[in-house]
């Protein structure tokens, strides 16, 4: 993982006092509410319906043991004894006090931690595959590139007053784990004729009001030219991107106004202008960074491993456990570990004080010290023994922290929704609960196979229902919340956007709708099909025509 | 309204103009005046027959391609940002001062104590503030960041050339 050198901790260090006194002259009425705003955002700190939200930053998910117990103690400290993941693999607290955030952020920077740009009209945090240098299908660890990134990006002075906000993401290969299609720029690690390695370029995917997915802009870009293009697409959308209405304002929409061909012709004459400059990264630089992400000395002793053969055939519980919750290591002996934050009743994503320290200590005795949050907001444990993974598991379920549902209907991606953020038309978080009831059954949800089920409590979108293979969109029609429902989406390496099945049902009926849906799903199936791929084979009419079938 | 320059208030020895004062009632000042691109547009030939210097305010609505081709005609061009989101400006300057223009860089318009250092590392050679926005206090702004990680258009160099 990334350690800060002086110039990163000074940088960090400074940022706090600068914020600090931003702070004191918006209490003493100095700095005007909608400045502040503007600054507050650049640092993470949303006003919510009930209280200030702080939003920290997780580059690229990567938190390693220390970082977890400061979280935990900020939460303690400064809140009300939890946090929650994003979708954007940050964390956040929901109760600080306004006059509390810049001792926040000092705690945070002992421990090589910000809140810089995680909100505003700015460049956000770049997100990345949860299984970067453990996979064996990547081409190359994205995480360098994601950390380059993160430093050319941080306090740019030209683009921190963009027209809107602005989110990358990178993949390490052909398998896309990081959403890169519905990104403001996608980043694609491929390899080229000549064998050598750099980046397809996506831009103008997103979410939101209006979903696209990304188009190519780039088939291939050679990696010391990569901060050079970001900038050169940077800049175009920041002279040309719209700024009379925010809901047109993402790069997509100028994108899509332009054609791709035309942005592409204004990002190459910039390019042109730009690629040789201070921009060139040293292929020194990119070396050095890449030193930060080399593999750990995993033991090769750890392959002839019997232990975990007898468990899984003694125990079911964990069994089934294993069989959801961990995926293939590229290390023989080793297993990537997920810890599920979407247990039973409990919003999605949360985790208590005391739970971030038990994960801290489990990183430390297990997995080399480290954690990583996924854009589903779950959490990984990327390099556990096959022999502990028994132990691993035993601990993680005494905390509710096993619930073996990784991938499957009740590892809902969930925004909080009405109950707590100011922008939402419907709650959420209820639905979830009512979701869960009904689907309880955890055979029967094994059994559905993978299934991602995403819901948001508005149109902004943050839970990504349009990629959801069944997504769930809160709407408010006079004032009483519905909920309307897409089927068919998908932000894996097919990405596409979720169809309206058809009118949207009342709160109670949700779930009930979901079963109706899965019972068609589990008529037409063939074996072991996933419901995407059903969906694709059968197509909306059989789910509408059962759903919306009068009551006889 | 008090300018800097090279982190320090001066004097300030110029003029916006609006197009009041093209109106019937208004008149042109005497001395050195900077005026809006579309207004300049409009009077050239006036504003060319004048014995003092006149400059141009451009924004992010202008297009910029006659004035990139001519910029040895102005000794002056402000940057105006009509808003504090609006950061269009900062492209702007970076793009002036790459086709190498000598003259004045100056930020007009709402400029705030926290942006005074990004727009010193755009470009900007003179930034106007508002009477009521400007604090001496301001100007410790330019302090608060000691390294930046990225190149831009000032002395600073990209951290991995440090």
């Amino acid at each position: 993982m990334y350690q800060y050198n002086e110039v990163d901790q000074k940088l960090v260090d400074e940022r706090v006092e600068q914020y600090r006194d931003q702070t004191r002259r918006f209490l003493a009425g100095e700095l005007p509410e909608d400045d502040f705003l503007a600054l507050r955002l650049m640092n993470g700190l949303y006003v919510q319906r009930h209280a200030p939200m702080l939003r920290v930053a997780g580059p690229y998910g990567m938190y390693n043991s220390t970082q977890l117990r400061k979280l935990a103690h900020i939460a303690r400290t400064y809140d009300k004894g939890y946090a929650h993941f994003t979708t954007r693999t940050n964390l956040q607290f929901n109760w600080p006090k306004l006059e509390e955030v810049p001792d926040i952020l000092a705690e945070l920077a002992s421990v090589q931690m910000h809140a810089i740009q995680t909100s505003g009209n700015c460049i956000r945090n770049t997100t990345t595959d949860q299984f970067a240098g453990v996979i064996a299908d990547e081409i190359e660890d994205p995480r360098p590139y994601c950390e380059i990134i993160r430093q050319w990006s941080s306090l740019h002075p030209e683009f921190a007053y963009l027209p809107r906000k602005f989110k990358i993401a990178i993949a390490g290969g052909p398998t896309d784990r990081a959403a890169t299609q519905v990104h403001d720029i996608g980043l694609h690690i491929v390899k080229n004729d000549a064998g050598e390695v750099g980046f397809e370029v996506l831009v103008g995917g997103g979410l939101g009001r209006t979903p696209v997915i990304g188009q190519q802009i780039r088939s291939f870009l050679a990696k010391e030219d990569l901060l050079s293009y970001l900038e050169a697409i940077i800049r175009v959308y920041n002279l040309n991107g719209r700024r009379d209405n925010k809901y047109k304002a993402r790069i997509k929409i100028l994108v899509k106004a332009m054609g791709v061909d035309a942005f592409r012709e204004l990002v190459d004459a910039e390019w042109e202008q730009i690629r040789n400059s201070d921009l060139k990264l040293p292929l020194a630089e990119i070396e050095r960074v890449k030193n930060f992400f080399t593999p750990f000395e995993y033991d090769e002793a750890a392959a002839t491993d019997t232990s975990l053969e007898q468990k899984l055939a003694k125990d079911e519980s964990f069994r089934t456990w294993y069989e959801r919750n961990t995926v293939e290591h590229k290390e023989a002996g080793y297993r990537i570990t997920y810890i599920s934050l979407k247990p039973y009743l409990k919003p999605a994503g949360d985790v208590t004080d005391a739970q971030l320290d038990l994960i801290a200590d489990l990183a430390d005795k297990y997995s080399f010290g480290e954690v990583r949050a996924t854009h589903n907001q779950n959490l990984v444990l990327a390099d556990v023994k096959n022999s502990d993974l028994y132990q691993v598991w035993q601990v993680l379920a005494e905390s509710d922290l096993a619930r073996p549902n990784i991938g499957t209907l009740t590892d809902m991606t969930v925004c909080p929704g009405g109950d707590f953020c100011a922008l939402a038309n419907a709650k959420t978080l209820g639905i979830a609960d009512q979701i869960n009831r009904k689907f309880e059954d955890m055979d029967y949800v094994h059994d559905l196979g993978d299934l991602k089920l995403n819901m948001s409590g508005c149109i902004n979108a943050c839970s990504h229902h349009h990629v959801g293979h069944i997504g769930i969109l809160g709407v408010d029609k006079k004032g009483e919340d519905w909920y309307q429902i897409t089927l068919g989406g998908d932000d894996g390496s097919n990405a596409a956007l979720g169809k309206v099945m058809g009118k949207s049902v009342a709160s109670d009926e949700v779930a009930d709708t979901l079963q109706k849906v899965i019972e068609v799903f589990v008529e037409q199936r063939f074996e072991n099909e996933r419901f995407i791929d059903t969906f694709h084979r059968i197509g909306m009419a059989p789910f509408k025509e059962y759903v919306y079938a009068p009551a006889n | 309204m008090p300018l800097l320059i090279n982190r320090k208030v001066v004097e300030d020895n110029w003029t916006l103009i609006n197009d009041d004062a093209f109106s019937e009632e208004g008149a042109v000042p005497a001395g050195d005046i900077i005026v809006p691109l579309a207004l300049f547009t409009e009077h050239k030939e006036s504003l060319a027959a004048r014995n003092n210097q006149v400059a141009i305010q451009v924004n992010g609505n202008d297009d910029l391609t006659q004035v990139l081709e001519n910029l040895e005609q102005f000794p002056l061009i402000a940057i105006d940002f009509p808003a504090f989101r609006d950061g269009r400006g900062f492209s702007i300057a970076r793009l002036l001062v790459r086709a190498e223009y000598k003259g004045e860089i100056r930020a007009t318009g709402d400029i705030g104590q926290d942006r005074l250092a990004y727009m010193e590392r755009c470009g900007f050679t003179a930034i106007q503030i508002s009477d009521d926005l400007f604090k001496p206090e301001m100007l410790n702004a330019f302090e608060e960041m000691s390294n930046y990680y990225q190149s831009a258009t000032d002395s600073v160099r990209a951290v991995y050339h440090q």
